[in-house]
């Protein structure tokens, strides 16, 4: 039980990484980027890629994330900006649009199949007590923590942060108050590309597999945790996370991997009905005539 | 006509029933990610229904769709409690959950499909999606659906001038949730063949897709999405493997560029449907 | 004179706070009657707890002898409440015409009706009644327009038709003048005028002074949530405690400015 309990938390930090890197983006500039799927999935893929070519790992995986802060801005450059002012629903189809088109370049560039991603750590285990930890997944844990904690420092006491926020409050007072959109917005979207990115590296070193495809059961289970968090809520996001990966692994130690789906997705359901603004979320009152 | 083009035409055929099955609830503000769970409802029941009791195809698949739309009516009272983007993880969630169900429900093949053996000719999809389009054409013309863009826009006050919010909206998603069987009763049958994995979320993504690239303002819009969606991966088999990769890129451009869908009232209107007032700027 | 519309000790409070206290005044036919006071004393929330938005705490309103303190707010249009909204709340996506088509929603109120494809027929009835109501606030240019492509002060006139098209027997007004100009605010005047010969009672809330003098037979007077004065615009004038509450206030502004 409680080795599952470890598992599934386990799992779970990789959602968080993608649901906190969802909630920056629609928390603070009211996008919700559809693309970070495939932020994720470019971390892991160009890793493998550059580890094939030859490179150490570490400079691999910086590489990657390099490459992943450029597609990053892409996507702002195409996206966000020429959105602003439209229904909500668009610029899903955007950053829809770009999830198909780094999926599509990488199958162009390794093919569909999963690709084995190489154990660059020697193998090793921690034993506390009866629980089995894995070496590079409780690195990747204590990981995903360190910087979610370190996001909301930086959102909580630095000058950025209180420019970000004020921007998540109302872009266009913060623009007057003389806060640079055009400089605050484009690292919005490279922090939270980055962390997609780092999640999908994570993935990569733990579950020792890759393919363009990776992002998509990683990236819809990391949204459906930033909204049953309630949107734009850090702690919601993390909650959403761990609590997806615990249901997820628990549900295929009891019942076995075909009802998977029918528990994750009618736990997110019922808890969608019974809070309908998520679990940290705040339910609008009646608006105001 | 050749194998291919009648191919193409089915397959269009089946992608603007189910934008429609999209556009309906989305014209009331309600993005419905769940279209292909209603539509696997509707393949399965029917399909049940012709291949167990030898009902006849064309009463099969209307039974198939009101099951889809007895679903959506069963659970659209709690699951319209949520909005916006929590309804449309809702309605994924829902989704995916009845993608589950069927991939376990052995009477129906389970994991290794079920096997249809009544037969809809490409005549018959043709026609089913004109008979879906000619009814979303008069059903846009009707104080129905006047009312579900009111309520988009503004529930509050909809709600004022006695529209009764709660049954319109329920109304919306079974009746999308009907289309969407319509559509999963033809495509089993043509396809003599349904399995669940294909109810996944890619064609909930790609459903909606069809709507918003087209665009909701008008009822010109989903068949517009569908087109594309159809006729532009076709078009670019030229291209190879780099087929999606341009396909993408054009989606991006596409929504960059008309940035509220492709077609809009406003492109119906001018300039040959009456003008706009002199000095009329907000 | 029979009031059409009663409210009876009313009170309203949101947490602790009480914004509405023991609030009473009738409304009777062809009445024109003004609700004013400083900002915050509660007008809005009367117009809110009247067409049903909020509930009331405690005491009754009226219509005729019918009681609808607990009839849900998308049933009393039924009674023949409707109203303007102070920021004018027209529907973006809809075109002019749509929208007064939405306010014809409750005098044709049938599943057969909302059904009918009627806009395949440019001169359908509903149409053309719509069309009808629009000329005659001399607005027909606009009717294909969206709202967005209009300005302002067309904005309110259409607001104002689309509420009369319910065919009220009392309707609220929020603010009708504000943000218009001197030729705007005389046309209003005029539609309003028209509108009580028809027999529609109206209530007014409304800052400008004038207008309210030009048009309005009684004026109740709200500060903090409770009634300080009722009576004709002479009477108001000369009460001490809303000289208190206005000239106060005014002084302030007076200051500031």
């Amino acid at each position: 039980m409680a080795q599952q309990l470890v598992n599934g938390l386990m799992l779970g930090s990789i959602y968080v990484l993608v649901a906190v890197s969802l909630t920056l983006s629609i928390g603070i500039l009211n996008f919700l980027n559809f693309s970070i799927p495939g932020l994720f999935m470019l971390g892991g893929v160009l890793t493998w890629l550059m580890i094939k070519l030859g490179f150490a790992w570490p400079l691999a995986a910086i590489t990657a994330l390099l490459a992943v802060c450029v597609a990053a801005l892409v996507v702002e450059r195409f996206t966000y900006r020429w959105m602003k002012g439209s229904d909500p629903e668009v610029p899903l189809v955007s950053s829809l649009g770009f999830l198909i088109l780094f999926e599509n370049l990488m199958l162009v560039a390794v093919g569909s199949d999963q690709q084995a991603f190489p154990q660059v750590f020697a193998d090793f285990n921690l034993r506390i007590g009866g629980l089995l930890l894995g070496g590079p997944q409780l690195i990747s844990l204590v990981l995903s923590i360190v910087l979610v904690v370190m996001i909301s420092w930086v959102l909580r006491k630095t000058r950025y942060g209180r420019q970000v926020r004020a921007i998540a409050e109302d872009p266009e007072t913060a623009g007057i108050l003389g806060i640079d959109l055009q400089r605050i917005v484009p690292l919005v979207f490279i922090a939270s590309g980055l962390l997609a990115a780092i999640g999908g590296v994570l993935f990569a070193f733990n579950y020792l597999q890759v393919s363009p495809f990776m992002g998509e059961e990683v990236g819809l289970k990391g949204i459906s945790a930033m909204i049953v968090g309630g949107m734009g809520n850090i702690w919601g996001a993390i909650a959403g996370g761990l609590l997806i990966g615990v249901t997820e692994v628990f549900s295929i130690y009891f019942l076995g991997s075909d009802f998977v789906d029918i528990v994750v997705y009618g736990v997110l359901l019922v808890l969608l009905i019974l809070r309908p603004g998520g679990l940290f979320g705040r339910v609008e009152q009646r608006e105001k005539l | 006509m050749s194998g291919y083009l009648e191919g193409v035409l089915v397959l269009l055929s089946i992608n603007v029933i189910l934008a429609y099955a999209a556009a309906l609830p989305l014209s009331a503000g309600q993005l419905n990610l769940g279209i292909a769970g209603f539509m696997a409802i509707g393949a399965y029941a029917s399909a049940f229904l012709t291949n167990e009791i030898a009902l006849s195809m064309w009463l099969a698949i209307p039974a198939g769709a009101a099951a889809a739309g007895v679903v959506a009516l069963a659970v659209g009272l709690p699951i319209l409690r949520t909005h916006g983007i929590y309804l449309a993880l809702a309605t994924f969630s829902l989704g995916e959950i009845i993608k589950a169900v069927f991939l376990n429900l052995d009477v129906v093949g389970g994991a290794s499909g079920y096997a249809v053996f009544d037969y809809a000719g490409p005549m018959a999809v043709w026609l089913t999606a004109i008979g879906v389009v000619v009814f979303m054409l008069i059903l846009s013309q009707t104080r129905f659906f006047l009312y579900l863009t009111a309520i988009k826009n503004d529930a509050t006050v909809a709600d004022l001038f006695g529209l009764n919010t709660r049954n319109l909206q329920l109304a919306a998603l079974t009746l999308g949730a009907v289309i969407a069987g319509i559509g999963g009763g033809v495509y089993a049958h043509h396809f003599s063949f349904v399995e669940a994995q294909y109810f996944n979320a890619h064609l909930n993504i790609f459903i909606v897709l069809f709507v918003l690239l087209g665009g909701v303002q008008t009822v010109y819009g989903p068949l517009f999405g569908a087109l594309f969606f159809t006729a532009v991966p076709e078009l670019l088999r030229f291209s190879d493997e780099w087929r999606f990769v341009l396909f993408a890129a054009l989606i991006i451009i596409a929504m960059a560029w008309r940035s509220e869908g492709v077609i809009t009232a406003k492109l119906l209107r001018a300039p040959w449907r009456g003008k706009t007032p002199e000095g009329a700027r907000p | 004179m029979s009031a059409v519309l009663r409210v009876e000790a009313i009170s309203k409070a949101f947490g602790g706070l009480k914004v509405i206290q023991d609030v009473s005044f009738d409304v009777e036919e062809h009445g024109r009657i003004a609700l004013i006071g400083p900002n915050g004393a509660g007008k809005t929330t009367i117009f809110n707890l009247i067409s049903g938005v909020y509930s009331v705490d405690f005491g009754q309103i009226f219509i005729g002898d019918r009681d609808i303190t607990t009839v849900p707010s998308r049933k009393r249009i039924d009674f023949g409440v409707a109203r303007s909204f102070q920021n004018v709340r027209l529907m973006q996506h809809l075109t002019v015409l749509e929208n007064l088509l939405l306010g014809q929603a409750h005098v044709t109120s049938s599943l057969a009706n909302l059904l009918t494809p009627f806009r395949f027929r440019k001169n359908h009835p509903w149409q053309r009644a719509a069309m009808a109501a629009l000329e005659g606030a001399g607005l027909a240019d606009y009717a294909q327009a969206t709202v967005q492509e209009l300005p302002y002060g067309a904005r309110k006139r259409v607001d104002l038709v689309r509420a009369t098209l319910a065919k009220p027997r009392v309707l609220m007004l929020d603010e009708p003048a504000a943000g218009l100009n001197p030729a705007e605010s005389d046309a209003l005047l005029a539609d309003l005028q028209r509108l009580s010969e028809t027999g529609v009672s109206l209530l007014v809330v409304e800052h400008d002074m004038a207008f309210v003098q030009a048009f309005c037979d009684r004026v109740v007077v709200l500060n903090f949530g409770s009634k300080i004065a009722e009576g004709t615009m002479a009477d108001i004038q000369a009460d001490p405690q809303v000289r208190e509450a206005y000239l106060g206030e005014a002084g302030n502004s007076q200051d500031a400015a």
